[in-house]
């Protein structure tokens, strides 16, 4: 599905020079739970947003499919990552003037859906999540647990290929963390390639395999049995 | 898509209230602003436009240029030009000649003056306005005939019909043959009625209807279809060179070398600011300065929506980080941002129209122009310059905003760094800096108007205009009452004094003459203003004395000798006093050394000339507008003079009294005739019209471009304090007071502030120097007035950012510090 080669970012201020990702290879295949971690700093974020494509690479090849997309333009990325990427992330970052439904609705409203279709997805999509019965509130009106449900269903109502989780379990309690990994891994079952950043040895069990930055490189990958 | 943008934008407008209130509130006054501006361009822009085959028809103006004078642009032409152009120039279809009046009408027993005006018979063929009754072909064609504006004629009809009746007109009685709509508010014509040239009212004395030396007519030709205006316009010096040369007190005269006659589209006119025009003219400058003024109003209000915008984005930045994540293009997002800011600013059109509708008005009361109109609803044309106005501002005040918050990298925003909230920083400054050096140029420009003006009314005027009382336009048999009632109104305490004059300060008529010393032929002579006076005239008009004396009703000779009819070829004599120009410009040192000489005034009529005597020498004073230098002039008694105005100084205070007095002494002697009595200040007033409401208008206009931003800083500093919040705990943690607080956010906005009057200052110099170089006499910039506008700016500055500096700066460190 994707495959970062000798992939580097750095990112330079005027004074400093600071290398985030330093000659990373990854391979990720279709239908894989991808879990990484690694302490702060070590370059989690910037993995994911190259990822995601919300950044470029400052050196390296990033296939993802058959395209190396690492030296695409913003519009030619926006359009691939619509089509392909689900975000969900450690603050949710719902939109606080929108409703729930209008929150999920966001994610089709580039995808030329007619409206009826919209409609129908997005109360799919709020129903995997079990937030159906909120969909007129305003994200402030509801528990962080039931927000990143929100998130998810906003991540998927699009059907990605792939999913990206940036530590979607860190602003949770156990029981509602638990609650988020079980619907991940229900997600990935259903054959959608997931990458999740953590900083939780539990959640990070419930992915296939994991990968252990540190300082920018990749330091370890440990298969799990399924 | 569109219905989310809307839901999105109309939440943010509820939401965070304060700042749509700014937003819209100076949006709303910026585009109200401009279109009143718009309204007042417009109108001055489209003169006369609705007249048919208005492409055609060309007026004539002439620049008189007397010797010693600055060359001036004049509406009015000698009476036999019109004609003799139609005679000289075969593609002239028609021409048309109308000259302004005031009659006196009579309804029931009560007398009405009324502005009026004399016209050929074909003025209503180039201007065929529509007929509300009567036939306008041939509505001139009887010499009795009248015709009235609608107006007019309710005045003095009612409800009945006005045609065929009769009205006393100046004493004569004449036949409504026409009743004309009411003209339009952009029209350079003025009159409530119309005579034919031909009229027993007409006041013009017969020896001025066929005489080219006088400027009396306004004068319109109507060309041939498909007739080249610049040919005749080539033709015109020529045509002047053979105007046969008249013979004057200077010798003989080519009006030719004095008149330059030049041709103007009709459309055009009234964008040529001339002397003796019926309307006066607005100058191509003062419209660019009011549209400049609309324009900068406009920025500022524009401005204020970039900087919240720009200030607030870090509130937007999570909204647009996602909707790229989702799939938004950078070029969605910006339309989506345009779309919000066209909206806000069709919120605040529609504000600024009802503001419009109310200000609306008072607005034209004010111009002058009560008809004018703000059709917005049935004219297409005005909707389409609003749905501009929005498009062009909302697109320049959104523009920017959108480039900016588009660029949002989604990554650092969405991990929850707030992305550069801090970006643009730079460029609010130097936003907030422009608005405030447009706001202090337009404070500084309004000083040095009001400044001109008061000087140009008050000490600059050289005599004293208040409590002066003016009888105006008496001829003939009313200048012997005048006499009369001048001697009794002398007895009264209450009268200061009572001189009968040729002229009065901003009465616009004059007369000049050559003059020449004894011994110099004529050739050698100059041309000087001159009036006939009274007695008491320079006390009436509290002129100072320079040299010698004042004019002495117990000297004899101060009095100019009649002219003896059987004696032609004797010299008549008189006492003579000058102004300083006159002495300047008859080559005398000093003042006191032109008293005692003697001066010829060479005769035309092959008599011996008048030989005066200087007894004495005044102060320059103005007497027309202080636009123009004081013209040299001489001042002598006349024995009897056939025309004049009666000026009446009245002892301060005592004006109820006097007036009274005034007119029933006024009834007793002239019962047939309305008082024609005018306050001297009341009419300087009208000379300086145009520049006191333009001073007005200006005053208004700068106090709202302050007041915008003022909006602009206020909502500006209340984010930052806002923003600032964690940073001031942190401060008074470490220990700073509430004043160290409030000073470092007062200096924040200081700076941008004082910038701005190192900006507004030279340009504000550089313009006001400009404007002010169109009057003779002039105010110096005075340096105080900048640092008064600079300070001004900083009072509003401190008082708006003042108050949230205060508040922040009050709060407990924890409540800072727990904000997040």
């Amino acid at each position: 599905m994707l495959k970062l080669v000798d992939l580097t970012k750095v990112y330079r201020t005027e004074e400093v020079e600071t290398t985030a990702l330093n000659q990373v290879n990854i391979h990720i295949k279709q239908g894989e739970f991808v879990a990484i971690m690694g302490p702060s700093g070590c370059g989690k974020s910037s993995l994911l947003n190259i990822v995601g494509m919300l950044d470029n690479p400052s050196s390296g090849q990033y296939w993802f499919g058959d395209e190396d997309v690492a030296g695409y333009g913003e519009r030619k990325l926006a359009d691939i990552r619509k089509k392909n990427i689900g975000f969900i992330f450690q603050s949710f970052n719902l939109i606080d003037e929108l409703t729930v439904f209008e929150n999920v609705e966001l994610a089709l409203l580039y995808h030329d859906i007619p409206a009826r279709e919209r409609k129908e997805r997005v109360k799919e999509a709020l129903a995997k999540v079990n937030i159906a019965h909120r969909e007129s509130h305003l994200p402030q009106q509801l528990s962080g647990g039931q927000q990143q449900r929100v998130a998810i269903a906003r991540a998927v109502v699009s059907r990605p290929r792939m999913l990206l989780a940036d530590e979607p379990t860190g602003n949770l309690d156990s029981a509602n963390g638990e609650e988020v990994m079980n619907m991940l891994t229900e997600l990935n079952g259903e054959g959608t390639t997931i990458v999740m950043v953590t900083h939780s040895m539990p959640h990070a069990q419930y992915a296939r395999r994991i990968i252990n930055l540190f300082d920018g490189q990749v330091v370890a990958e440990n298969l799990r049995a399924a | 898509m569109f219905a989310n943008y809307l839901t999105v934008a109309l939440r943010m407008l509820v939401k965070h209230k304060l700042y749509s209130a700014i937003t819209v509130a100076g949006l709303a006054l910026g585009l109200a602003a401009a279109i009143l501006i718009g309204l007042f361009v417009h109108n001055e822009l489209t003169y006369d436009r609705d007249v048919t085959d208005v492409d055609r028809i060309q007026q004539v103006l002439v620049t008189a240029t007397l010797p010693g004078r600055a060359p001036e642009d004049g509406a009015s032409l000698p009476m036999p030009v019109g004609p003799a152009l139609k005679q000289a120039f075969p593609q002239v279809a028609d021409v048309a000649r109308v000259a302004a009046q005031t009659s006196s009408l009579k309804r029931d027993e009560t007398l009405f003056s009324e502005p009026a005006a004399v016209a050929d018979a074909s003025f209503f063929r180039l201007f065929d306005w529509p007929f509300l009754a009567g036939a306008r072909a041939t509505a001139l064609d009887d010499p009795n005939s009248v015709v009235l504006t609608r107006k007019t004629a309710a005045k003095y009809f009612g409800d009945a019909d006005p045609l065929g009746r009769t009205l006393l007109v100046d004493g004569h009685l004449l036949r409504v043959t026409g009743v004309v709509r009411d003209l339009p508010p952009n029209t350079q014509f003025a009159f409530a009625l119309l005579l034919p040239m031909d009229s027993p009212a007409n006041q013009l004395p017969d020896y001025l209807r066929e005489h080219w030396g006088g400027l009396i007519a306004m004068t319109f030709l109507k060309l041939k279809p498909g007739a080249d205006a610049d040919a005749i316009q080539a033709g015109l010096p020529a045509f002047g060179a053979a105007i046969p040369p008249i013979r004057s007190n200077t010798g003989e005269v080519h009006l030719g070398d004095v008149f330059k006659f030049f041709l103007v589209p009709l459309t055009e006119a009234h964008l040529h600011p001339v002397r003796n025009a019926m309307v006066e003219g607005t100058s191509p400058l003062e419209i660019g300065i009011f549209t400049a003024v609309a324009v900068l109003v406009l920025a500022i209000a524009c401005i204020n929506f970039m900087n919240l915008a720009t200030a607030r984005a870090s509130l937007r930045a999570r909204e647009v980080a996602l909707r790229k994540v989702v799939g938004a293009s950078r070029g969605q997002i910006m339309v989506q941002f345009l779309g919000e800011s066209i909206l806000l600013t069709t919120l605040s059109l529609i504000l600024a129209v009802a503001l419009v509708e109310m200000l609306l008005p008072s607005f034209t009361t004010f111009l002058g122009k009560p008809s004018l109109a703000f059709d917005y609803l049935r004219d297409g044309r005005v909707l389409g310059c609003l749905a501009a106005l929005v498009l062009v501002v909302g697109g320049v005040g959104g523009l920017y905003p959108a480039v900016f918050l588009s660029a949002f990298q989604p990554g650092p925003v969405l991990k929850g760094n707030s992305g550069g909230s801090g970006a643009g920083g730079r460029l609010r400054v130097v936003l907030v800096v422009l608005q405030f050096a447009i706001s202090i140029s337009l404070m500084v420009a309004t000083g040095v108007v009001y400044g001109q003006l008061a000087y140009a009314q008050g000490r600059a005027l050289g005599f004293n205009k208040e409590d002066v009382v003016i009888l105006t336009d008496l001829y003939g048999p009313d200048v012997r009452k005048a006499e009369t009632l001048r001697d009794a109104l002398r007895q009264d305490p209450r009268i200061v004094a009572a001189s009968l004059a040729q002229s009065y300060p901003g009465s616009g008529t004059e007369n000049n003459t050559g003059v020449h010393r004894p011994g110099a032929t004529v050739d050698d002579g100059v041309v000087l203003r001159q009036d006939a006076v009274d007695f008491d005239y320079f006390a009436a008009l509290g002129v100072p004395l320079l040299a010698g004396r004042v004019f002495d009703r117990r000297s004899a000779a101060d009095t100019l000798s009649p002219a003896d009819p059987a004696h032609p070829e004797k010299m008549r004599h008189g006492g003579l006093i000058l102004n300083r120009a006159a002495v300047q410009r008859l080559g005398y040192p000093t003042p006191e050394a032109a008293v005692g000489q003697l001066l010829i005034l060479p005769s035309n009529l092959g008599s011996a000339g008048i030989e005066m005597t200087v007894v004495g020498v005044v102060e320059d004073f103005h007497q027309a507008s202080v636009h123009t230098a004081v013209a040299p002039q001489i001042f002598f008694v006349a024995p009897s003079p056939s025309d004049g105005q009666l000026l009446i100084r009245v002892k301060a205070g005592e004006m109820p009294g006097a007036l009274d007095l005034i007119d029933r002494t006024w009834r007793q002697m002239m019962p047939d005739r309305p008082v024609p009595r005018v306050f001297l200040d009341a009419q300087l007033q009208s000379v300086y019209e145009r520049e006191i409401k333009t001073g007005q208008l200006f005053a208004a206009f700068s106090g709202l471009a302050i007041v915008i931003a003022a909006l602009g800083l206020f909502g500006l500093a209340s984010f930052t304090a806002e923003r600032r919040t964690k940073e001031i705990g942190l401060r008074k943690v470490l220990g700073a007071g509430v004043t160290d607080i409030v000073r470092l956010l007062v200096w924040q906005f200081s700076k941008p502030v004082l910038v701005a009057n190192l900006i507004a200052w030279p340009i504000a110099w550089v313009a006001m120097r400009h404007w002010l170089d169109g009057f003779a006499d002039r105010v110096s910039l005075n340096p105080l007035l900048f640092v008064a506008s600079g300070l001004s700016a900083l009072m509003v500055a401190w008082a708006t950012v003042g108050l949230h500096a205060a508040r922040v700066a009050a709060t407990k460190p924890v409540v800072a510090l727990r904000y997040e």
